[in-house]
């Protein structure tokens, strides 16, 4: 019996529970996993947005959740269940419940195969719809993600669409399989600017209309601002969770040094903010704050902390709450400066 | 450091602000003068003008496949085969850079403008340490300093102004350098010849947010330390308002919209696909409600729309602009839109330069 299964029924077990999950990819030479020891929980109809640098595993998570990955330690619960211990039945249930869209539109539609042929199989293998009446659920999930519902558009290839109609197809095989999460690996940072708020805008609206739930990938703050209004914000550096709190909690107060780093250096597209918060600059320094490696002991982010005191470097510091329901890695928050110093207009969005 | 970058550095003083008239005061240093650039009968640049003037931190700026790049490359004759300058002429500080034979081009690279690839990580070579290709890029240029130790000296005063240590980077093999570090040491070298105009084509895509201000910081202090001109293309404002003093906007190889950068985000006269744009990006800044996509998308080179190439996509857009492309008209104090429907009127009023 899982510890999911004996919560009271008026509490109901979240979606999907992440719990102690750590991977250490088997050819790497790193000093650290992949990932070490996250945990999180994602409740039904919510979004929950990851946010890291590049290498910080966010996208090793994702692939773990989807079920693409076995984690080295660690489980994910589906519905109370281990996903690694699930019985044929329901993995293939598992499997369809759990989708991804992935960053990159031209690797993750198979070129050989036509818009028909790239939406077809699944409807067909999870029984989605009656098989005749699987052309018209093919016309209408087309319509639903706002491409061409005809049959010369159905007869297309991949490399006859754009990038932003590619990753609305990527879209509409996700959802087809009417799942109740999505993983939405940074699906638009390969996106052209005009029309990126636009797949985020079809996202949120999938979500109203099918009651989905997002974890939601991304190294841009103000995407993830946009798309999980409402949701939570998950803050990893190298493979562990530094900063979990409500989305707008999480931006305009950001109680990790790392996740105050990371807000205090987003360049903003407003001149006048920009031009107010340019710095004066100490010349001949040496500025390799950005390239201090993790500590491998104690808080891992304390090589290249402003704050850093002797008590981090000894153990790593548990995730404590900071207000309700955000908490955050961190034996200091409290001399984390308050954003709204730094870039006054983030305190009045 | 030479006269002429201190002279230079007066010039950057002025350039920042947004006192249009002392920017004029600025000599021309770079003038595109209704440049094409062809791809067989694609147009990937068409009839392009502008002018980058002593210490100007410039942004082209634009979304994928409107001619940026191709514009960029053209500034320093690199465009690639079967690219070809199809109509109009570059002139560098007087000379003219479209008919300048190959040997000239050769010495004008790296010495006069230098430019700094997008992908740092590949502009290395692995085998050999960063000093010994210092040294290489030297021995090409045997007239830069008069000694090679000068030469090695002032590429480590570089490296110190990008914030480096050069006794890491000088023995140091690209390997043991991570990426943001490789982009600095890239534009040290690109500024190693002492050149008046440094180009870059996206210097922080790529690169993590703490090395993107790192980067944006650095560039800002050696265009003051240096008085360098500086061109970058890129295709994310944020890094347009957070470096430039001017921007030009370009769509679907036309250029939509040149200004300082408060005339790109502030002023009322504005190009429709600026101001689009403008609101297009979700920020941790903006008003998430105002927050609107561009419905459509960039028309293909192959397949443009007659008259305004933004018309389809345009909520302004009247008859003229189905039919009739606009001209980008200047006013007073060089801030110039290519659209019917915002110059109408404009030279009645006497607003135009």
């Amino acid at each position: 019996m899982t510890a999911a299964e004996t919560t009271p029924a008026t509490d109901p077990a979240p979606l999907l529970q992440v719990d102690g999950l750590s991977h250490r990819y088997p050819t790497s030479t790193a000093p650290l996993p992949a990932l070490n020891g996250v945990d999180l929980d994602v409740a039904q109809d919510s979004v929950t947005a990851i946010v890291g640098e590049s290498g910080c595993g966010k996208t090793t998570l994702g692939r773990m959740i989807t079920g693409l990955l076995k984690p080295s330690d660690g489980r994910i619960l589906y519905q109370g269940q281990d996903i690694w211990k699930l019985g044929r039945a329901d993995w293939n249930q598992y499997r369809r419940a759990v989708q991804i869209v992935q960053q990159d539109p031209y690797a993750s539609l198979n070129p050989g195969l036509s818009i028909r042929e790239t939406l077809r199989p699944g409807l067909l293998h999870h029984k989605i719809v009656p098989r005749r009446e699987v052309h018209g659920e093919i016309l209408r999930l087309l319509e639903l993600v706002g491409l061409d519902a005809d049959e010369a558009f159905l007869r297309r290839f991949p490399h006859q669409l754009s990038g932003g109609q590619r990753q609305r197809l990527a879209v509409a095989r996700a959802v087809s399989l009417r799942p109740q999460l999505v993983v939405a690996d940074e699906p638009t940072s390969m996106l052209d600017v005009s029309i990126r708020v636009a797949v985020l805008d079809l996202l949120l609206s999938l979500r109203e209309e099918q009651g989905l739930a997002y974890v939601f990938i991304s190294h841009d703050f103000g995407v993830v601002r946009y798309i999980a209004r409402g949701g939570r914000i998950i803050v990893m550096f190298f493979g562990e969770v530094v900063e979990d709190g409500p989305a707008e909690e999480v931006i305009k107060h950001p109680r990790h040094p790392y996740s105050y780093l990371l807000l205090e250096s987003i360049p903003i597209p407003d001149p006048r903010t920009a031009r107010r918060r340019r710095r004066e600059i100490a010349t001949d320094a040496v500025d390799d704050r950005a390239e201090q490696p993790p500590a491998e002991e104690g808080c891992i982010f304390a090589n290249r902390c402003p704050f850093v005191e002797d008590a981090c470097r000894q153990a790593r510091p548990p995730m404590a709450e900071v207000s309700p329901g955000h908490r955050a890695a961190c034996l200091f928050p409290e001399r984390v400066p308050q954003l709204a110093e730094a870039i006054p207009e983030i305190a009045g969005v | 450091m030479t006269s002429t970058h201190q002279m230079m550095a007066l010039h950057a003083d002025t350039a920042g602000g947004s006192n249009s008239n002392a920017r004029q005061q600025a000599p021309a240093i770079l003038e595109v003068d209704d440049l094409s650039v062809n791809f067989g009968p694609l147009r990937a640049v068409d009839g392009v003008s502008l002018t980058v003037r002593e210490g100007d931190i410039y942004a082209l700026a634009g979304e994928s496949g409107c001619g940026k790049s191709t514009l960029a490359y053209s500034l320093l004759g690199m465009v690639p085969p079967p690219g070809v300058v199809s109509t109009g002429q570059i002139t560098f500080r007087g000379r003219n850079l479209t008919r300048m034979d190959r040997r000239k081009l050769d010495q004008l690279r790296g010495a006069e403008i230098s430019m700094v690839f997008q992908a740092a990580m590949n502009a290395f070579n692995p085998v050999i340490t960063i000093g010994t290709q210092v040294e290489h890029v030297l021995q090409a240029h045997p007239d830069s300093f008069p000694t090679a130790r000068e030469g090695r000296e002032y590429f480590e005063y570089l490296l110190r102004l990008v914030r480096l240590d050069p006794d890491v980077v000088w023995n140091g093999y690209e390997s043991r350098l991570s990426g943001g570090m490789k982009q600095r040491v890239a534009i040290a070298l690109g500024l190693l010849l002492r050149p008046s105009v440094l180009v870059l084509d996206e210097p922080t895509t790529a690169l993590d947010i703490l090395n993107q201000r790192l980067v944006i910081d650095i560039l800002n202090d050696l265009h003051e330390t240096l008085g360098v001109t500086i061109i970058f293309i890129t295709h994310d404002l944020a890094l347009v308002a957070e470096l430039a003093n001017r921007v030009a906007v370009m769509y679907a190889g036309r250029l939509v919209e040149t200004g300082t950068i408060d005339e790109i985000f502030y002023d009322d006269r504005r190009h429709p696909y600026v101001s689009a744009l403008i609101r297009a990006v979700p920020s941790v800044t903006a008003d998430t409600e105002l927050i609107k996509p561009i419905p459509g998308r960039v028309p293909s080179l192959a397949e443009l729309p007659p008259g305004c190439r933004f018309a389809p996509r345009c909520a302004l857009a009247t008859d003229i602009c189905q039919s009739v492309d606009p001209p980008l008209l200047l006013d007073a104090a060089e801030h110039g839109v290519a659209c019917h429907v915002v110059n109408a009127g404009l030279s009645e009023k006497g607003l135009l330069k």
